[in-house]
C-alpha cells in the first residue's frame, strides 16, 4: 500500500491562525490557533495548532508532504507598497510600521516557515487568499458546479472575487475581481471602529445592534458605497483611511457625516428600559443603532447585488461563499430567500482561518489535480479529550462531581436539568471548526423565557444587552419553528443564517428571538452530532419545545473553551449552574473560584 | 530604592495610573493563562490545584485592575477598544510554546516565585507611601492577600526540590530568572529603541525614495476587473511567494 498524500494548510500572520490537514484529500483535522493559546484571534505561526494536527493523524512532520500557506505574500507586499506610494504623503505613518513588519518577518516566509515546520522550502506551495477562501467553499460543498463568492477585507489585491467551480480540474477558474481599496470587509470594519468595537472582532456586535436601530441614514451610507449597473461596487475613499493611516480606518469626513463616534465599551441604554440614563444618552445610544442599521441594509443590498451579478455571469442553481463578510448571517439570510440560487453553501470558518482549509484543499485537487470527494459533514474537527483523561482533572482539582457513565446518559441528564431551569456549559467530543458553538463547547439554557436572555447575558456572560442569542433545533423539528428557506438549509447547519420565528411560536422561545424576530438558527442533523441532537430531542420530549438556547462557551473577550482546563476555569468564574463534561457533572467549587481559601491558605 | 522611584514617576504623572492599572490588568490576563497552561502541562499533578487557583485569582486581579482603570476615567479609545474587546497584549508564549514548556517545572516555580515576591515587594511600595488613591489601596491590599499566597506555595514547591538535593539548582534557577527579567527589560528597551531609529531611516526612504513614484501610481478603480486562469505548470506557479 503506497504512502497516503499529507498536506498541511497553514493562514496567519495576519488574524485567525489555523491549521488544517488532509491525508488523500480527506479532512483529518482543522483547528484555529486561538483555541490552543487562548489569545484572541492569535496571528502568529500556528505551532500548537500544527503539532495537534500532526498528533491527531498520528505522523511526524517528516510525513508531510506539502505544506501550503493560504496567500502570496510578495503579492501583497506589492500591493501596500504601491499602495503607499498611490497615498503618498499621507501614508508617512503607516509606511515605516509596515515596512518594519515586513522587512523584518513576512517577507522571508518561504524561510521562517521551513525553520518553524522543518519542512524543506521546496515542499512548501503557496495560494493565493481569495482563492484559498473560494477552494474552502467549493471543494468541501456538496455541488459538482456552483458560482463562488468571495468576500472579505482584503487579500493580495482583490478584497471580492468571482469563480466558477467546475466538475473537471482545475475545479475552479477566476473571473473577476474587485480590488482595494474598494472593499465591503473594509467598510464594515471601518464603521465597525466608528461604533466602538474592535476591527475584526466586533462586526458580529454590529449586526446585533443594527436590530435596534432602524436605517434612517441609509443616504449617508449610500455616500459611501456606491453600486454599479456593472454588478459591483465601489467605495468613496474620501471617507476612509485604511489604505494610508496605520491605525485608523475613516476619516474626519465619515465623522462630520455620521456625527462623533461612540466611546469603546459604553453601555447600550434602551428606549423601553431607560434606567438611570438620561434621555439625550439612550437617544445616542439608538443613533450608533441606526447607523448600525444603515451600515447593514447596505451591505445586504451589496450582497445581493453581487450575488445577481454572480448568477447573471455563471449562472446555474448553486452558490458557494466564504470570506469574512460570508459570516454576517443576516445578509446571508437574505441572499438565500431573496437572491437568484436554489442551494447555497458557505464554509463555517469563512475568516481567515478557513483559508488554512482552503489551501489545503486547492494544493490537493487544484495543484494536484485529484477528483472531488465527499462533501464536508460534521463541525466538530477540533481536538477531543477523553473520559480517562476529565476524570484526572477532576480528581487532581479536588472537584465535586458526578459520573454519569457515558456521555449519552450525560445529554439525558443535561436536558433534564435544562428543563428545570438550568443553565449549563456542554463540553463533548471534538470542538468547532469556525467561530460558532454548534454543540460541542456551548452554554445551554431552556429558550421558553424571556428572563432567561437576560440571566445568561448578566450571570455568565457579561456581555452587550443587545447580542441575541441563538437556538438549536432538531432538524426534523425545524419547518415546524422556523421560516427556513430552501437555499438556507444547508447554512443553517452551521449557523450562518438568521431567520424569522414562526409567528405562532415566538411566544415559546422568547429568549432566542431577536428584537427584529429573527433568530440565527442552528439546525441540527442527527449524523452531524448525534448527542447534541439528543440532548434537544430529550428537551422536546421533556417541554414540548425541541429548541434550546446555544451561545459559544467562553467569557466576555475570551475565545471558545477548547480543553476540559478551560472549560473549567469558566465554569469557576461564572454562574453557571452545571457543567457536563464527557458523561460527568461537575458543580462550581467555592474553593477554586477564590471566594473560599485553599486548606493552606487557612 | 529604583521601585520607589518609578512608582512615584509613575503614579504623579497625569494619564498614567490609568495606564499603569490597564497593563496591569493584561499582565495578570497572560499571567491567568500562563498558569491554567500550566495546569495541564505539570510534571506534578499535587501541584494542579494551586495553579488553577492561582490562574483564578489572576483573572479576578485583572478584572479588579480594569475596572478600577474605568473608573478612574481618562482611557483612551485604543485602550478602551483593548479592553472591551479582551484581546491580550501580554502573555507568555513564545514560539507556540507556553511559560512552562520553555521553562520546565523548577525553572517556572522559580519565575512565579520571584514575580509575585516582586508584585508584593511593588504594591507594598505604592502603599507604603501612599501613591494611590483610597480606592485604588484598598483594591490593591485585597490583591496582595492573594499575590502573598502565590509566593508561599511556589516557595513551598521550590523546597520540595530542595529537598531533593536540588538546592544548587533551584538557587541557580532563582538567579537565571532574575537574570532574565533584566534580560528581557533591556531587550524590550532594545528592540523598541531599534524600531525607533528604523522608523526614522524609513520615515526618509519614503520622503526622498517613494515620493517620486507618486507621479506613476494611483489608487485602483471600483467594479468588477475581469481575471483569467493562470497558465502553466500549476506545481511550478503555486511554488512561488508571488
Amino acid at each position: 500500500m503506497s504512502k497516503p498524500t499529507t498536506i498541511l494548510g497553514i493562514s496567519a500572520l495576519y488574524h485567525d491562525a489555523a491549521a488544517a490537514l488532509l491525508r488523500d484529500g480527506e479532512l483529518v483535522a482543522a483547528v484555529q490557533e486561538e483555541r490552543f493559546t487562548r489569545i484572541k484571534q492569535d496571528p502568529s505561526l500556528p505551532v500548537r495548532s500544527v503539532k495537534w494536527v500532526l498528533e491527531e493523524a498520528g505522523i511526524g512532520i517528516q510525513d508531510v508532504d506539502w505544506l501550503v500557506f493560504y496567500e502570496k505574500p510578495l503579492r501583497k507586499f506589492e500591493r501596500i507598497l504601491s499602495t503607499a506610494v498611490a497615498t503618498f504623503p499621507r501614508s508617512w505613518k503607516a509606511f515605516p510600521r509596515y515596512m518594519q513588519a515586513w522587512l523584518g518577518d513576512k517577507l522571508w516566509l518561504r524561510n521562517n516557515l521551513a525553520e518553524t515546520f522543518g519542512v524543506e522550502p521546496d515542499r512548501i506551495l503557496f495560494s493565493e487568499h481569495h482563492l484559498s477562501h473560494a477552494a474552502s467553499a467549493f471543494l468541501v460543498s456538496p455541488h459538482t458546479e456552483a458560482a463562488i463568492l468571495t468576500i472579505d477585507g482584503v487579500g493580495e489585491m482583490a478584497t471580492t472575487g468571482l469563480w466558477r467551480g467546475i466538475s473537471e480540474p482545475p475545479f475552479i477558474e477566476p473571473v473577476a475581481e474587485v480590488r482595494f481599496p474598494h472593499s465591503l470587509g473594509m467598510l464594515y470594519s471601518a464603521i465597525t471602529a466608528y461604533l466602538g468595537f474592535a476591527v475584526n472582532e466586533g462586526e458580529y456586535k454590529v449586526m446585533g445592534m443594527a436590530a435596534f436601530g432602524e436605517p434612517k441614514h441609509r443616504e449617508k451610507i449610500d455616500e459611501l458605497l456606491k453600486l454599479d449597473p456593472g454588478g459591483g461596487f465601489s467605495l468613496n475613499m474620501d471617507y476612509f483611511s485604511y489604505h494610508w493611516h496605520p491605525t485608523e480606518s475613516y476619516t474626519e469626513k465619515l465623522v462630520a457625516l455620521l456625527g462623533p463616534p461612540r466611546f469603546p465599551g459604553e453601555i447600550f441604554a434602551f428606549r423601553d428600559a431607560p434606567g438611570d440614563y438620561p434621555p439625550e444618552y439612550i437617544e445616542r445610544c439608538h443613533h450608533y443603532a441606526d447607523v448600525a442599521a444603515s451600515l447593514q441594509q447596505a451591505v445586504e443590498d451589496a450582497m445581493l447585488h453581487l450575488v445577481r451579478h454572480a448568477h447573471e455571469t455563471i449562472g446555474g442553481d448553486a452558490l458557494c461563499m466564504a470570506g469574512g463578510v460570508a459570516l454576517n448571517s443576516v445578509a446571508n439570510s437574505r441572499v438565500a430567500a431573496e437572491g437568484p440560487f436554489e442551494h447555497i453553501w458557505i464554509q463555517p470558518a469563512a475568516g481567515d482561518s478557513g483559508g488554512a482549509l482552503g489551501a489545503a484543499l486547492w494544493a490537493w485537487h487544484c495543484v494536484l489535480g485529484n477528483p472531488r470527494l465527499e462533501p464536508m459533514s460534521r463541525p466538530g474537527l477540533g481536538r477531543a479529550w477523553s473520559r480517562a483523561e476529565v476524570r484526572e482533572y477532576l480528581d487532581d482539582l479536588e472537584l465535586e462531581y458526578e459520573d454519569l457513565g457515558t456521555a449519552e446518559n450525560g445529554a439525558d441528564r443535561a436536558a433534564a436539568e435544562l428543563a428545570a431551569g438550568g443553565v449549563i456549559g456542554w463540553f463533548e467530543g471534538r470542538f468547532e471548526w469556525g467561530p460558532r458553538a454548534l454543540g460541542h463547547r456551548s452554554i445551554l439554557a431552556d429558550p421558553r423565557t424571556a428572563e432567561m436572555k437576560e440571566t445568561v447575558n448578566a450571570r455568565i456572560k457579561f456581555r452587550e444587552a443587545f447580542r441575541p442569542f441563538a437556538p438549536a433545533v432538531t432538524e426534523e423539528a425545524v419547518d415546524d419553528w422556523f421560516e427556513l428557506a430552501p437555499a438556507a438549509r444547508d447554512p443553517a447547519r452551521y449557523m450562518m443564517v438568521a431567520v424569522p420565528v414562526k409567528e405562532e411560536k415566538k411566544a415559546l422561545i422568547p429568549a432566542t428571538i431577536h428584537v427584529d424576530g429573527t433568530a440565527r438558527v442552528q439546525m441540527v442533523r442527527e449524523s452531524d452530532n448525534p448527542l447534541f441532537h439528543r440532548l434537544i430531542k430529550r428537551l422536546g420530549e421533556a417541554t414540548g419545545v425541541p429548541v434550546v438556547l446555544n451561545t459559544s462557551f467562553n467569557l466576555k473577550g475570551e475565545p471558545i473553551v477548547a480543553s476540559p482546563v478551560d472549560a473549567l476555569a469558566t465554569l469557576m468564574r461564572c454562574e453557571l449552574d452545571a457543567l457536563y463534561i464527557e458523561g460527568f457533572r461537575v458543580v462550581r467549587s467555592r474553593r477554586l473560584s477564590g471566594e473560599q481559601p485553599l486548606l493552606e491558605e487557612v | 530604592m529604583t521601585i520607589g522611584l518609578a512608582s512615584e514617576i509613575s503614579w504623579r504623572l497625569p494619564g498614567w495610573p490609568v495606564k499603569l492599572l490597564t497593563s496591569f490588568s493584561q499582565a495578570e490576563r497572560g499571567s491567568c493563562y500562563d498558569m491554567l497552561a500550566a495546569v495541564e502541562q505539570t510534571e506534578r499533578r499535587d501541584l494542579r490545584v494551586r495553579y488553577f487557583r492561582h490562574a483564578m485569582d489572576e483573572s479576578r486581579h485583572a478584572g479588579l485592575f480594569l475596572k478600577r482603570a474605568r473608573e478612574m476615567g481618562g482611557m483612551n479609545r485604543t485602550q478602551a477598544v483593548v479592553a472591551d474587546a479582551g484581546y491580550l497584549t501580554d502573555n507568555g508564549i513564545v514560539g507556540g510554546q507556553t511559560l512552562i514548556e520553555r521553562m520546565g517545572e523548577r525553572d517556572f516555580l522559580a519565575f512565579v516565585y520571584v514575580a509575585e515576591s516582586d508584585a508584593v515587594e511593588q504594591f507594598n511600595v505604592y502603599l507604603e507611601r501612599e501613591l494611590p488613591d483610597d480606592d485604588t489601596a484598598a483594591m490593591l491590599q485585597r490583591i496582595l492577600k492573594d499575590e502573598r499566597f502565590h509566593v508561599s506555595y511556589s516557595r513551598a514547591a521550590l523546597d520540595h526540590y530542595r529537598k531533593d538535593g536540588g538546592e544548587v539548582a533551584v538557587t541557580r534557577a532563582m538567579r537565571d530568572v532574575r537574570w532574565n527579567r533584566i534580560k528581557e527589560g533591556w531587550l524590550r528597551f532594545s528592540v523598541n529603541m531599534g524600531h525607533f531609529v528604523g522608523n526614522i531611516w524609513l520615515t526618509l526612504m519614503y520622503v526622498f525614495m517613494i515620493g517620486p513614484f507618486r507621479l506613476f501610481a494611483r489608487i485602483e478603480d471600483g467594479g468588477w476587473q475581469s481575471t483569467r486562469p493562470a497558465v502553466g505548470d500549476r506545481l511550478q506557479a503555486a511554488r512561488s511567494q508571488g
